[in-house]
């Protein structure tokens, strides 16, 4: 809880610790011994020679983890993944990524990969639908479909053999991200689901959580071809005033504030949990900016212990 | 700080039009504020603030040294900020220098007043020991942990509090003749005295973005503003400084305005620092 710095009262406080101590005790016994921190020895069978990956090291005989994190064993491999690391990419990740630099034939994304990503722009959909060769003409063009610091959306297409990663952004879904607000949480509390696009009918909102951590919330936008979307963005630099409704913005901001209390207080980001914090915030009348109080946070802890709780009880 | 796209350009503006902004806050909100008091214990006085992602440190540090000819009845105060480089990758090497120097200068201008000495914030006649002889020189530090906007409101809060909880050591002097007229002075280490903090103002930067103003901008508001005056308001509601930065020029009417605003606003965030106060003494004495 070293991120959280809350003005809470006497009360809230032993609220809060009740709330993180109910989390910690539901949180199955196997996780707890698989989590360790830097020096604690990690429990092996020396009888299989076991191969030591990253973050151990060969002490007087024991293995001791020289980082904290998960203990992840695979056949004999030991080694410490940890949680405020990098993102790891693997291959099909649905991320979003901002474009910091366009180089011939291809963009770089920053995506809080230890390098940058290249999308491709022969794995992009070109803006007339069309299958064909990249011409040097397309290439001239490549601002016209993403320009430096645009948030695009994506997937992870593979390693090459040198070594860097490359995107792909072959369908309608993918693409450009427009108003809305892009947040960054942990790359750990995003876990790998079968849905990572979520277009929220009840609120009008695009909610994408990106397999990097990179949590984009914004104005729904219907899935068409990209050349209406060029005539939208001259519409745009005129800066008429076709602002996000009010109505709209409200469950952005609603939504976009569930995920920074939800991600401070270090749960896994699913949407429902996302909805549901959100929910909550309506049902007990609290403002959109008072979702970041210490009344909110405490209040969200307990509701996730108590859920947990459930959950358990039903399951035994 | 990273860039922005287009379309997060247009919805932070948006937001500033429709007065809800990104996390939330209406146009004259600020952000959760949290204090601590005495982090640095080599310091006679010393302050944390935190107003949302924005991170400042102030230290006071009181010195014996010498009145100037010129003021012999009158203590001296020097205040200087630093960037730490931790704050963002543009801080690094000599990319603070120009930040550091605009924020010392604002402060300066709002705490120290003029050259003379007169109408300034911080009391200096209260600074001298033995008249021109010996008095107090204050060295006030400020420090930029983490950057998310609104640097200068944080740091006149955090030399606020720092200089609140300053306490100047008691000092005997004995005057006799084997030392030439200078005077022998014998600092307490138990006894101290209170600093009277009543008359430094806070400052309350208001940001215009498009036709609007906001206050306590994060940095992204930041990067779409036309123009920002700062002004310092002290506890009675007056107007102790004001500095604008921005090349956009702006109407005299709409200063005016603005000064009223933050005249109404600046009573709010009093209340909101004296809690964060005194939640940060209740906090001290668990």
């Amino acid at each position: 809880m070293r991120d959280l710095h809350l003005p809470l009262n006497q009360t809230q406080r032993v609220r809060l610790e009740a709330a993180l101590h109910e989390l910690q005790t539901l949180a199955p016994a196997a996780a707890s011994a698989a989590a360790v921190t830097v020096a604690d020895n990690i429990p092996v069978n020396h009888e299989d020679n076991i191969l030591k990956g990253h973050g151990t090291t060969d002490q007087d005989g024991e293995v001791v983890a020289t980082l904290c994190g998960v203990v992840e064993r695979v056949n004999k491999l030991v080694y410490v993944r940890t949680l405020r690391a990098r993102y790891k990419p693997e291959v099909g990740d649905i991320i979003v990524g901002r474009v910091i630099e366009i180089a011939p034939k291809r963009w770089r994304l920053e995506i809080n990969f230890s390098q940058d990503a290249v999308l491709m722009l022969s794995s992009m959909n070109l803006p007339d639908g069309i299958q064909r060769r990249r011409t040097a003409v397309d290439e001239l063009n490549m601002r016209a479909i993403f320009e430096e610091n645009d948030v695009v959306c994506a997937e992870v297409r593979g390693f090459q053999h040198d070594g860097s990663l490359h995107l792909q952004a072959r369908s309608q879904k993918y693409g450009k991200l427009q108003r809305g607000q892009l947040l960054t949480v942990p790359a750990y509390l995003v876990k790998r689901r079968k849905l990572h696009f979520h277009h929220l009918e009840q609120y009008d909102v695009d909610l994408i959580l990106g397999c990097n951590g990179f949590i984009w919330v914004g104005e729904h936008v219907v899935v068409r071809e990209i050349a209406d979307l060029k005539e939208d963005e001259q519409k745009l630099s005129a800066e008429a005033e076709t602002f996000t409704p009010i109505e709209t913005r409200r469950h952005i901001c609603r939504l976009a504030n569930a995920v920074r209390v939800l991600s401070a207080l270090g749960f896994t980001l699913t949407v429902e949990l996302i909805i549901q914090t959100a929910e909550a915030s309506v049902s007990s009348n609290v403002e959109i900016n008072d979702m970041l109080g210490a009344e909110f946070y405490v209040q969200t802890a307990e509701r996730e212990a108590k859920r947990r709780g459930d959950l358990l009880g039903k399951k035994r | 700080m990273v860039g922005l796209s287009e379309g997060e350009k247009h919805f932070i503006r948006g937001g500033i039009a429709q007065d809800l902004r990104a996390d939330g806050r209406t146009r004259l909100q600020f952000r959760a504020l949290t204090v601590e008091t005495g982090i640095i214990p080599q310091a006679n006085g010393s302050a944390r603030v935190r107003m949302g992602a924005t991170e400042v440190i102030a230290s006071v540090k009181a010195e014996l040294g010498k009145p100037t000819i010129l003021h012999p009845d009158k203590g001296k105060v020097s205040i200087y900020v630093d960037c730490s480089p931790t704050a963002a990758p543009m801080f690094e090497g000599r990319g603070s220098e120009e930040l550091s120097a605009e924020l010392s200068v604002a402060l300066q201008r709002c705490l120290l007043g003029g050259k003379s000495g007169a109408g300034a914030a911080i009391d200096l006649s209260s600074l001298i020991v033995v008249e021109g002889k010996a008095c107090w020189d204050l060295y006030i530090d400020g420090l930029v942990v983490s950057s998310d906007g609104n640097l200068l409101d944080a740091l006149a809060a955090a030399i606020k509090v720092a200089l609140s909880d300053t306490g100047i050591p008691k000092v005997n002097v004995s005057l006799n003749n084997e030392t030439d007229g200078e005077p022998e002075v014998d600092i307490s280490d138990e006894e101290f005295l209170q600093f009277d903090t009543s008359g430094v103002p806070v400052i309350i930067t208001l940001t215009k973005v498009g036709k609007h103003y906001i206050v306590d901008a994060t940095s992204e508001e930041e990067s779409q503003m036309s123009s920002a005056v700062s002004v310092s308001v002290n506890s009675h509601g007056q107007i102790c400084g004001l500095t604008k930065r921005g090349g956009a020029g702006l109407d005299p009417s709409v200063i005016f305005d603005m000064i009223s605003v933050a005249k109404n606003v600046s009573q709010r965030f009093y209340t909101l620092l004296e809690s964060a106060i005194a939640a940060a003494e209740a906090a001290a004495d668990e």
